[in-house]
């Protein structure tokens, strides 16, 4: 297929944020934080405003006077207490960037360092004591419970304990963030590389205390978001500058800032314990210990709705997970696709798969033993839907045995994993439709951010209601002030969730026609000589001749659609402390990996790999595919090479694409992808979301792979050569 | 950031102006793949680039010795050439570990030369072929040998106004280099390890990449490895002299043991691969 947006992509007429660019714009710059953690003394922006070429500079002063009503909890620059490297506490915008770096240079900062809290591990060297909960560097705790698990470990044949450590992995979108802002005649407008226009209008509004409808957001095309423009950044820095300015001003990051700055997801510990009788698992604890940087967004979410992960799509018994969020000196914690799924799946799947190995039973048989099937109850108390996992690992067990048959040879393995992920976050949205007489158009606020699942799964979904060519739909962007309301391209939730709301509006436009056309029977439309046609059995009429006057000079018949929908109830009665988040729509997905090994040097490659997806109904298989493919690259990354290393002083060591290592082609091995469909989901005609899942599973098969191909069980991601020698043989 | 770029059409207009600028003031431009790195970051900030790509620099020429390799020819035009692997598999081996293709368009073997990296893919075969350096500058032309040039990271020991013109590089029985590296495409080794093999004394040269702070000759690994065909023992005593002898430190990349281990590893490996190509396979 062709990408419909690939001739705006390829002609470079496409607009990214990094090309914005407007008259009388300035170049807006942050004055980094020189400590990680510490107190500012002083703070004199008058030297950099004399600095030729800038045109303001503003700090927490300026915040209060131009912001009066801005988020105290929350200020745009900390006042006293500094905490991470490069934090912004003040910026600058200058007629060039030359000047805002010069501005930068010249403001007079005192900070008294403290020592920084850069592995949670150095605080906690053992798991924390109940009395953590109060202590000032715990941002979230959630614990719940059900069942005799004390019975559960003391009547148990075997209680198999590990503990499981993951890296930092940073987003490594091509573009990275930036904006262009400008304050005028009372309105704030920016326009943005954002997955959620509409989130940064709420977060703008929040953190600068603005009237939602006095903030206008424009998005951009998009190069890769992957969580890490799932909600604001830079804009409210930008328009700070901007009102303070007068003038429009663009604040955009370099790579290494990209970097250094970036929201990304930050180390973790897992410990769990499963206990088993008979060779089935009765009972399993497990606990986290999060890293959250700076600060966690959106309360407890990485906490609550990750642990659940550990659980696992498994039938466990008796059970406690108890999870902490501890705040270090890093940038605040930021979502990474399917937020910490991969790293919960790999301590899961490989604890499950060494379990298994210990009682001497085939990995993927002890999986199908425990599997969640429809119907069944999650250990949150939620009723599990259609789910394909178990399928899954059939079609994984029978190539797995296919490829160790055709000749897997010395120091090759095979590793199977598990991931699901639930793809009905609840996030709703609106579509508004407008269909004239040369086509159907979609208005949205949101942007295509290069999953494809607004230019081809939104109109995918119109295609399949009304019957038109996929040529005769487009979309067209409209800005937060016209655009109708959605909750953004995250969550693998736009095709599920907005999708239904343009399944809705299609379906009523339909209805309309036919009423018009005095059908009973549905109607379909058709494109004839470039017009639309409306056809209904044998009666046929130009649109045109269907429209009233006033919709023709409107453009065409305008349909709107709303979706929100639910998060299952979770059983509160199960619930401690902390909030946990409903899963529902759940998506299943199995990776198979092999792998070589140099068990000298400790270099792991991955030879071949399969995924399985359950994806509903596969609306747009070319698109669904290409998702599963860069979801299988992006998770051989964070298996093998993908790892934010901070130093004990609190800076990124390797804030560049050159030792922060994302694979090249050349590591990306043959892929083989297989689309499960009948298991369906909420989304419309059974579609379930595929942008996140399909990484969940790869880090953990290729953990698995490699300890079949040596016997060694490597307990911290990534698998890099140097970790992997050690597990081999002790340097 | 900005500097003036300078591309001289004639050998001595390029001396010239190198001779004529204040030290530090120009930088030296055969295809910038590191350099310009360097500037991006601020780590250095010449006010005039001098650039090679004019000069009549641009070619590679084989002969009855050894290959001649201009010091702005792109690296992609010697590995296109189907004679480096036959006759210096070592340097293909090493061409081939440099970044990408689309970086090997534009990164040079002179480049490579003058930025003097600590972690070069290039500088320890070339160092094991006794490579010769042919300089030009203010006082004319000379030759020195590469292990000469070679002095600290990023500092080669060139004169005033002096350019490298071209590296010559003599043609041996057999070669290989091996790396050792997180990730396999596009990364920076963490060791290099390069062997040439000869078929008259000294038989074996060995040097070593990834250490500070120039890639080295291993001259005691080379004593270790006397023989035309040592025995299992005596490659096994110059694999720990190899591993114990060099200076290897702990940095982001690797660990100093780390290091150590795959030296002695790489070096193994690649005298038992230069004596099975050595050794005609019977029947």
């Amino acid at each position: 297929m062709i990408r419909p947006d690939a001739r705006e992509k390829l002609s470079g007429e496409a607009v990214y944020g990094t090309d914005l660019a407007v008259e009388r714009m300035l170049y807006g710059a942050f004055v980094p934080s020189p400590v990680p953690n510490g107190v500012v003394r002083r703070l004199d922006l008058g030297p950099a405003r004399r600095v030729p070429g800038v045109v303001a500079a503003v700090g927490p002063d300026e915040l209060d006077r131009l912001c009066p009503k801005h988020d105290l909890e929350r200020p745009l620059f900390p006042k006293v207490a500094v905490s991470y490297y490069g934090q912004p506490l003040a910026a600058v915008a200058a007629e060039s960037p030359a000047a805002a770096r010069a501005a930068v240079r010249a403001v007079v900062l005192e900070v008294d360092a403290a020592p920084p809290l850069v592995d949670v591990e150095e605080l906690y060297p053992a798991w924390p004591e109940a009395s953590a909960r109060g202590d000032a560097r715990t941002v979230a705790h959630v614990l719940a419970r059900d069942g005799d698990l004390v019975e559960a470990f003391a009547r148990a044949d075997l209680v198999h304990e590990e503990t499981y450590r993951t890296s930092g992995v940073h987003q490594v979108a091509i573009e990275p963030h930036a904006c262009v802002a400008e304050v005028a005649d009372g309105r704030w407008s920016v326009t943005t590389t954002t997955q959620t226009p509409f989130g940064v209008r709420e977060d703008v509004s929040d953190l600068l205390g603005i009237p939602p409808e006095k903030v206008v957001v424009t998005g951009t095309w998009v190069g890769g978001g992957f969580g890490g423009k799932g909600s604001s950044f830079l804009e409210p820095y930008a328009l700070l500058l901007a009102a303070a300015a007068g003038r429009p001003v663009r604040l955009a990051l370099s790579y290494r800032e990209e970097f250094q700055l970036g929201r990304t997801t930050l180390p973790m510990v897992v410990r769990l314990e499963t206990a088993v009788r008979d060779g089935a698992i009765t009972g399993r604890r497990v606990r986290l210990l999060l890293d959250s940087g700076a600060s966690l967004p959106g309360r407890d979410f990485a906490t609550g709705y990750a642990i659940a992960f550990l659980l696992g799509p498994y039938r466990v018994g008796a059970f406690e997970m108890e999870g902490y969020a501890i705040r270090t000196n890093k940038p605040p914690f930021g979502p990474h696709r399917a937020p910490l799924a991969p790293q919960c799946a790999f301590a899961l799947e490989s604890h499950t798969d060494s379990l298994a190995r210990r009682l001497g039973i085939d990995p993927v048989e002890f999986r199908l033993r425990h599997v969640w099937r429809e119907g069944d109850t999650t250990p949150l108390g939620l009723r599990v839907g259609p789910f394909g996992l178990a399928e899954a690992l059939e079609r994984a067990r029978a190539l797995r045995d296919r490829w160790r048959a055709d000749g897997s040879g010395s120091g090759r393995g095979l590793g199977v994993a598990c991931g699901f992920w639930s793809t009905g976050t609840g996030a709703g949205g609106e579509a508004r439709l407008r269909l004239g007489p040369e086509g159907l158009a979609i208005v949205e606020g949101e942007r295509e951010i290069g999953s494809g699942s607004v230019v081809g799964g939104l109109v995918d979904v119109a295609v399949r209601v009304t019957g038109l060519p996929p040529t005769a739909v487009r979309v067209v962007y409209e800005n937060t002030a016209t655009a109708p309301y959605d909750t953004g391209v995250f969550g693998s939730r736009t095709v599920g969730a907005l999708g239904q709301a343009v399944a809705k509006a299609a379906a009523s436009l339909v209805r309309t026609l036919a009423d018009r056309l005095g059908s009973r029977a549905p109607v379909s439309l058709e494109v004839k000589g470039g017009r639309v046609v409306v056809v209904s059995g044998r009666l046929r009429r130009s649109l045109e001749a269907l429209l009233t006057p006033e919709e023709r000079r409107a453009g065409g018949l305008v349909a709107t659609g709303k979706h929100y929908g639910r998060s299952g109830p979770i059983d509160e009665r199960r619930v401690v402390d902390g909030t946990f988040y409903g899963y529902q729509d759940f998506t299943a997905t199995v990776a198979l990996a092999e792998v070589a090994v140099d068990k000298e040097t400790g270099q792991v490659s991955a030879t071949r790999v399969a995924e399985f997806l359950d994806v509903g109904v596969a609306l747009n298989p070319a698109l669904v595919t290409a998702q599963v493919e860069g979801g299988v690259a992006m998770g051989l990354g964070t298996a093998l090479t993908e790892e934010m290393l901070w130093r004990d002083d609190g800076r990124l060591g390797n804030p560049g694409l050159l030792d922060y290592r994302v694979p090249t082609i050349t590591e990306v091995p043959p892929l083989t992808v297989e689309l499960l469909e009948g298991h369906k989901g909420a989304g419309p005609f059974g579609a379930k979301g595929v942008g996140e899942p399909p990484i969940i599973p790869v880090p953990a098969a290729v953990a698995n792979a490699l300890a079949d191909a040596t016997g060694a069980r490597v307990t911290e991601l990534p698998l890099s050569p140097e970790r992997v020698a050690r597990a081999l043989k002790p340097l | 950031m900005g500097f003036e770029l300078l591309r001289p059409a004639t050998v001595p207009q390029a001396v010239a102006l190198a001779s004529a600028a204040a030290p530090g003031e120009l930088a030296v431009l055969a295809g910038g793949t590191d350099l310009l790195l360097d500037v991006d970051r601020g780590l250095v900030a010449p006010r005039r680039v001098l650039s090679l790509a004019r000069l009549p620099w641009h070619s590679h020429r084989w002969a009855k010795g050894g290959l001649t390799v201009g010091s702005a020819e792109p690296l992609r035009n010697l590995e296109l050439d189907p004679r480096l692997a036959r006759r210096l598999p070592g340097l293909h081996d090493a061409i081939r570990a440099v970044g990408s293709v689309a970086l090997r368009e534009r990164a040079t073997l002179g480049g490579n030369v003058v930025r003097a990296a600590p972690a070069s893919d290039l500088l320890p075969i070339l160092l094991a072929y006794d490579a010769v350096v042919d300089v030009v500058g203010p006082e004319g032309r000379r030759s020195v040998a590469l292990d000469a040039l070679l002095a600290r990271s990023r500092e080669p020991a060139l004169g005033h106004g002096e350019l490298v013109a071209s590296v010559a590089i003599p043609t041996t029985a057999d070669s290989v280099y091996r790396w050792q590296r997180v990730r396999p495409a596009n990364d920076v080794s963490q060791v290099g390890v390069a062997v040439v093999r000869s078929t008259e004394r000294p038989y074996w040269r060995v040097a070593l990449g990834g250490v500070p702070s120039r890639p080295l000759r291993l001259h005691d690994v080379e004593r270790e490895l006397a023989r035309a065909r040592p025995t299992r023992e005596e490659l096994g005593r110059a694999a720990a002299v190899a591993g114990a002898s060099a200076p290897f430190v702990s940095d982001k990349r690797a660990s100093e043991p780390y290091r150590r281990r795959v030296v002695a590893l790489l070096l193994t490996r690649s005298v038992e691969q230069l004596l099975a190509r050595a050794t005609p396979k019977a029947g």
